[in-house]
């Protein structure tokens, strides 16, 4: 086991990491917030240090690299607190296409995505059913053209913005996933923001067809390819996580620093000095958790590799909890404004918890897993 | 000791349930369990009923056309008004510079002053906490500076709740730089609606702007809006804190509210649990307040530390479990939805996006009147004795 990064590893995220202070400061962001649409220019920027190719294979034009890079490279976009879709098109839609078995749509899709030509929204969760990856009440038929697909999705992350959509619905009584391209008639996105400066959409599906070839599989390997997906969603969103709280960590410390009450700087208190070394214990079990799934993605048993990552949502959760609220407090009133950074990223860090499957779903799912 | 409601207190509370289900606009109500944002004419409306009713200043002494009533009964009233879903009384007036004047002011300031508030004529806000001066009053530096039969005002105030509201400010400002930090500072009325005073919203995390920053600039108060004694506002300011704090307290109406909302079609035994515990917490923190209200001859010490802080735990606890219910559905968020004219058009019930907003928004119960780092301090201070 190595935990160095490698010569390219170390050159990526540095330059993540400039792009990052020039590109995601905290003006920057909150204005592509209020613009509410995905900023072509930011993602641009992305794509050109390989953001969205990182994991599309080469055959198709991308790097191919490893869920360790991964791990790194969306360290550093947590950081920045990047809102752009890095995880739910460039992770999740691209693990998801890469492993299917449609050649027709991984050239036409993966090809497209790993040029910045193209971004994806997976469709998965139902009204009123939380987190539930069964496609219960998406309807897909079989009609002389290919197929017709009926009905509602909810928080699809990053709808607004995407070219396609692929959607889980249930066909002949088993869960099948199909490319549906946003443009198609009979789809119709409403688009809203997320409380950590993201977007969401609900999704209607009203009789959108779709051609034969728009299938990417059904049965159990459409389970196990959206099961992958998430797991890979999750393992960036650690990673995420991870970084958001590192950025936290070095705020707090300065603002502590600097801010003086009751003629001394707040970091002269042993009190928040405690709060401090228990922000960064937990950012540190956050890390290492992280790491685990990262390794957990390399699994080639799919139930050791879903266990692992979903006890590593469970903690990095809990820790991203701690360290968000924590670092709130420390900031007493400038914390609670939304006027300063520190409640931006606290937002972020509450949405870990929110976003692919809560700490019960993941508890359930451990659970359910067995040992 | 006698652990059961009296027949009186029972009689009292039907008292109460009764007007609030017969007086209490159903706009005000829909708001409330909706946590859509209430305007100042709401709170107007419920608060001038009250008065019609006897009932504008439920803790204040009858001789000052308060009800008299003993601890109790103000508790009693206030669970019962909360249940009900009516807006929370506005507190500046009421609990805070009122008993302050009640106690300290001069008998022309209780003749003008008293009565505006219990009609609520005046809308007050607090002005104590400044950019560099916030768990730490003592080191304020707005000054005032007697000149000409009048005080003349400078500083700059923020966290200033509903000052956008307000007519009046109790201010507390430095008179006498050349004492102790915390002996040089007066208490003084200072009327808002003059040229100098400048109110700029400041937007939380929750994405609404109930808090302000407030300039003073050359503002003018008559040499008879100081309160009490010159340079003694330091002993008033800890006297209203501790008030704050007992006021947060009241909770349980709030959890009850919760659970009501709660969407139980996915709950499973983890979040049950959770919520079983809280209910259980809620009640210990009621009991406590029923035993600090009962004592009405203890000044508010280490009791009034511990209230404030276990009612921002739990408050803070409360609003995070709201937000675990409403689960995926407590993402979607734009702050025009919390208005009840809003058009809401997230996933859910509607009140989802409320769950996500009152999470960020409790944060500040742990943090306004005495951080809980400055609870703690002060409880081990009394209890170990230095």
């Amino acid at each position: 086991m190595d935990f160095a990064y490698s010569e390219e590893q170390r050159m990526l995220t540095d330059s993540l990491r400039r792009l990052m202070a020039d590109r995601w400061t905290y003006a920057q962001r909150r204005a592509r917030q209020a613009a509410g649409v995905l900023d072509q220019g930011a993602w641009s920027n992305l794509v050109e240090l390989g953001v969205a190719g990182l994991l599309v294979p080469e055959a198709y034009g991308g790097f191919g690299e490893s869920p360790a890079t991964m791990l790194a490279v969306h360290q550093e976009l947590g950081r920045g607190l990047v809102s752009e879709p890095a995880i739910s098109s460039a992770v999740m839609a691209v693990t998801l296409l890469s492993h299917c078995d449609n050649e027709t749509i991984k050239q036409r899709w993966l090809t497209a995505h790993a040029e910045g030509e193209a971004v994806l929204a997976i469709a998965w969760q139902q009204e009123g059913e939380r987190y539930a990856l069964r496609p219960l009440g998406t309807r897909a038929t079989a009609v002389s053209e290919g197929f017709s697909l009926d009905g509602r999705k909810v928080l699809v992350w990053h709808a607004a913005g995407s070219q396609a959509l692929i959607v889980s619905a249930v066909l002949d009584g088993e869960m099948a996933l199909f490319v549906v391209r946003t443009d198609a008639s009979g789809v119709k996105i409403a688009d809203y923001p997320t409380f950590d400066g993201s977007r969401a959409s609900t999704v209607i599906l009203d009789r959108v067809v779709v051609s034969k070839e728009d299938l990417i599989a059904k049965g159990g390997q459409a389970q196990d390819l959206l099961a992958l997906a998430l797991d890979f969603g999750v393992t960036a969103m650690c990673a995420h996580a991870s970084g958001a709280m590192q950025y936290l960590t070095e705020i707090t410390i300065q603002y502590l620093k600097t801010r003086k009450q009751f003629g001394q700087p707040l970091a002269a208190f042993q009190v928040l000095q405690h709060r401090l070394s228990d922000m960064l214990t937990q950012q540190e079990m956050g890390l290492s958790m992280t790491y685990v799934a990262t390794m957990g993605l390399a699994e080639t048993e799919a139930a050791t590799r879903s266990r692992l990552v979903s006890m590593a949502k469970v903690e990095v959760a809990a820790a991203a909890r701690f360290v968000g609220e924590t670092a709130v407090q420390l900031h007493g009133g400038m914390g609670v404004t939304d006027e300063f950074e520190v409640g931006d990223y606290f937002k972020r860090l509450t949405a870990t918890e929110f976003m692919l499957g809560d700490t019960n779903f993941h508890l359930q799912r451990m659970q359910d897993l067995g040992n | 000791m006698d652990l059961t409601w009296t027949p009186e207190e029972r009689a009292f509370r039907e008292e109460v349930r009764t007007f609030v289900k017969e007086k209490l606009p159903a706009d005000l109500q829909a708001k409330a369990f909706s946590h859509h944002r209430l305007k100042r004419d709401d709170y107007l409306r419920w608060h001038r009923l009250l008065s019609d009713q006897g009932w504008g200043a439920p803790s204040w002494p009858k001789a000052f056309g308060g009800t008299g009533w003993n601890a109790l009964q103000r508790l009693i009233f206030e669970i019962e008004c909360f249940k009900g879903g009516a807006p929370r009384l506005v507190p500046f007036g009421l609990s805070m510079i009122g008993p302050v004047l009640i106690k300290y002011g001069t008998q022309a300031q209780k003749d003008h002053f008293l009565p505006r508030i219990i009609r609520m004529d005046d809308w007050w806000c607090q002005g104590y906490s400044e950019p560099g001066s916030g768990s730490d009053l003592a080191s304020l530096k707005t000054t005032a500076v007697r000149a000409e039969g009048h005080y003349v005002i400078n500083g700059q105030k923020t966290w200033t709740t509903l000052a956008h509201h307000a007519d009046w400010m109790f201010c507390l400002a430095r008179t006498d730089s050349s004492v102790k930090a915390q002996r040089g500072i007066s208490m003084i009325l200072i009327d808002m609606k003059q040229p100098g005073v400048t109110v700029r919203p400041i937007k939380t995390l929750d994405g609404g702007s109930e808090v302000n920053e407030v300039w003073l600039e050359n503002v003018q108060a008559p040499l008879e809006n100081l309160v009490g004694e010159e340079n003694n506002g330091w002993t008033y300011a800890k006297f209203l804190l501790g008030h704050e704090r007992s006021e947060l307290a009241i909770l349980k109406s709030l959890a009850e509210r919760t659970m009501a909302s709660g969407d139980s079609l996915s709950l499973d035994s983890r979040v049950r649990d959770s919520i079983n515990r809280i209910e259980a917490q809620v009640l210990a923190l009621e009991m406590m307040v029923l035993r600090v209200a009962a004592d009405e001859s203890s000044e508010p010490g280490p009791k009034a530390s511990i209230l404030k802080i276990r009612g921002s735990e739990l408050q803070m606890e409360l609003a995070r479990l709201q937000m675990q219910v409403a689960g995926p559905d407590a993402l979607p968020y734009d702050p025009e939805w919390m208005f009840a004219e809003s058009d809401f058009h997230g996933p859910g019930a509607a009140y989802s996006p409320a769950a996500g907003a009152g999470y960020f928004d409790m944060r500040k119960t742990a943090i306004y009147g005495g951080t809980n780092e400055v609870q703690k301090g002060i409880i081990a201070k009394q209890i170990i004795g230095v």
